[in-house]
């Protein structure tokens, strides 16, 4: 009979339908407790890190492909030291402090100042660096534009969600417009092109460019008082103690001013 | 059990279509039982930060977009409709020209295009495009241009080739044929699909943010996307998509309409395609009956 067929595959799906649930939740229940480790990763085996590059010096593609920078070189020497290996995924820089949350990655390491509004929405790990916000301008703007206040009635280039961008809104005068880019990478052409007229950022980053790129010059920099951190999800205490004990045995074997010197080498000196 | 091929078809195909019933809807009954619905209301239907996006998400940034859509559109109008008679001119030059700017507009992911005329153009001029809208508008306008102006090519190629002739024969010029007698007509043939051509530009004005965006030229995903970094939340991206739709969806029914208004007419009335859609756009004549 016609129906009898119809009636066995409803049932049949039925069945196949409660076993892909059942399944689900079986994953679940495994992730969530982690069997062996005191913590998880997303992927066996990876520390997986959100970061937005590039970002020069922190985080961008070296010679040979591999993403580098002070950020990414400090999470593989963390990433090693626990048995995993690293492997980075990019992502714009707004809400990227979210991208755990969503299951994107583990940890965001993306020279990210911790915020309490970030702190919010995301668990911070301690503070692995110090940086100041900036301002860069064209060499020939330089004797014009040394301050934040010369910037009356011209148009400052952040990036989306940044501190650079809530600095710039907060202390810019009256007269001077707020341009802001989702990529910090777009700024840069966008000073060359007059689209902007100075790029306010961190520090170590305009810093940065100015000494490979002879067109630009830092005039400003602002004392924030900003530290950056790595962030995760609200709830993976477990995977932010390690991290933060790791920070720590970094700092105390010599790791972390190796990695320091690597790409701030006129600091130490 | 009688076997499979003992049915007649008309009942296979009726067991063949519940079994695809049956499929779909427990596919459906899984994905709703595997879906996180708390979550996803709290992620995406926050209804207390979908009213905070008003009225700025209206007045500011559908605003916006629409400026840019249509300065943009103009631009790709004129410019496409330059090109369509380039196209199709006996002059080599003019025909290669058009033909180069098309290819390669086409061919270029409107976000290329619209860094490079973005970022590029300033910088090769050695100055920056006055106005807040003029560099996007013109990125936008230069995308939808090499679309455009194949549509408005197809329009005038399909305009008979007796209307040049007659036009010629009355002592018109080539240029005077084509302004006063073709082109108008072409224009009305492609009205349905240049209405999709603006909802096309409409929806590439979401890429313009990587330009940067002022306080004040703040497009609908933009606008979205800060709220959506400022709360947490992706609340605004779902509003701002009913704005898209609230504006698109209209268009393109009006573009069905108006394309269905014509295939009607002229199965019954015979007289070629464009009386048929010079009735077409009558609203008296039109779609009384439709």
């Amino acid at each position: 009979m016609a129906l009898r067929r119809v009636l066995w595959m409803l049932a049949l799906l039925a069945a196949i339908a409660a076993l892909a649930v059942s399944c689900g939740d079986d994953d679940d229940d495994n992730g969530d407790s982690g069997s062996t480790a005191e913590f998880t990763t997303i992927s066996d085996g990876d520390l997986t890190v959100c970061t937005d590059a590039p970002y020069e010096p922190f985080e961008f593609e070296g010679a040979d492909g591999e993403f580098t920078g002070f950020d990414m070189e400090l999470m593989r020497a963390i990433a090693t030291n626990l048995n995993l290996d690293l492997a980075v995924t990019v992502q714009p820089f707004d809400g990227i402090w979210l991208a755990p949350e969503a299951g994107t990655c583990d940890l965001v390491a993306s020279a990210m100042t911790i915020t309490d509004e970030r702190s919010d929405a995301a668990l911070f790990s301690d503070p692995y660096f110090d940086a100041n916000q900036s301002l860069l301008v064209k060499a020939e703007d330089a004797e014009e534009l040394s301050s934040l206040g010369a910037l009356d009635g011209k148009t400052i280039g952040v990036q989306s969600g940044t501190t650079g961008e809530s600095y710039a809104n907060e202390n810019k005068p009256d007269g001077a417009q707020v341009k802001s880019f989702d990529g910090g990478d777009a700024l840069f052409p966008a000073l060359v092109s007059g689209s902007v007229d100075a790029v306010l950022q961190d520090f170590p980053v305009n810093r940065e460019r100015a000494s490979q790129d002879d067109q630009f010059v830092v005039t400003a920099e602002f004392e924030t008082g900003e530290q950056y951190g790595v962030a995760t999800k609200k709830d993976n205490t477990a995977l932010m103690d390690a991290i933060n004990s790791q920070l720590a045995a970094l700092r105390d074997d010599g790791t972390y001013d190796t990695i320091f010197d690597e790409f701030f080498p006129s600091e130490n000196s | 059990m009688r076997a499979w091929s003992d049915l007649s078809p008309r009942k296979r195909s009726r067991i063949i279509r519940w079994c695809v019933y049956a499929i779909t809807l427990a596919g459906i009954v899984a994905l709703a039982l595997l879906i996180d619905w708390p979550s996803i209301r709290r992620v995406f239907f926050d209804p207390d930060i979908a009213r905070q996006q008003f009225p700025e998400v209206i007045t500011q940034a559908a605003k916006n977009t629409l400026i840019f859509t249509a300065f943009g559109f103009v631009i790709a109008f004129g410019v496409g409709l330059l090109l369509a008679v380039m196209r199709l001119s006996d002059i080599a030059v003019y025909r290669g020209a058009a033909l180069v700017w098309i290819e390669i507009f086409r061919g270029l992911p409107a976000l290329v295009t619209i860094s490079l005329i973005g970022f590029g153009l300033p910088i090769a001029l050695g100055q920056q495009f006055p106005g807040t809208y003029t560099t996007g508008s013109i990125a936008v306008g230069v995308v939808g241009s090499a679309y455009i102006a194949e549509t408005v090519r197809a329009g005038i190629e399909a305009v008979p080739r007796g209307q040049m002739e007659a036009a010629r024969s009355l002592g018109m010029s080539y240029g005077r044929a084509m302004v006063t007698v073709v082109i108008p007509q072409a224009l009305r043939i492609v009205i349905p699909p240049l209405t999709n051509e603006f909802v096309l530009l409409l929806k590439d004005t979401s890429l313009l943010s990587v330009l940067g965006v002022t306080a004040s030229n703040k497009e609908l995903l933009k606008f979205a996307r800060d709220d959506a970094v400022a709360t947490f939340n992706s609340t605004p991206y779902v509003v701002a998509g009913l704005v898209y739709l609230a504006i698109t969806v209209p268009l393109t029914f009006l573009a069905r309409r108006l394309e269905s208004g014509g295939a009607n007419r002229s199965s019954s009335a015979g007289p070629g395609r464009l009386r048929v859609l010079f009735r077409s756009l009558d609203p008296r004549g039109g779609s009384s009956d439709a």
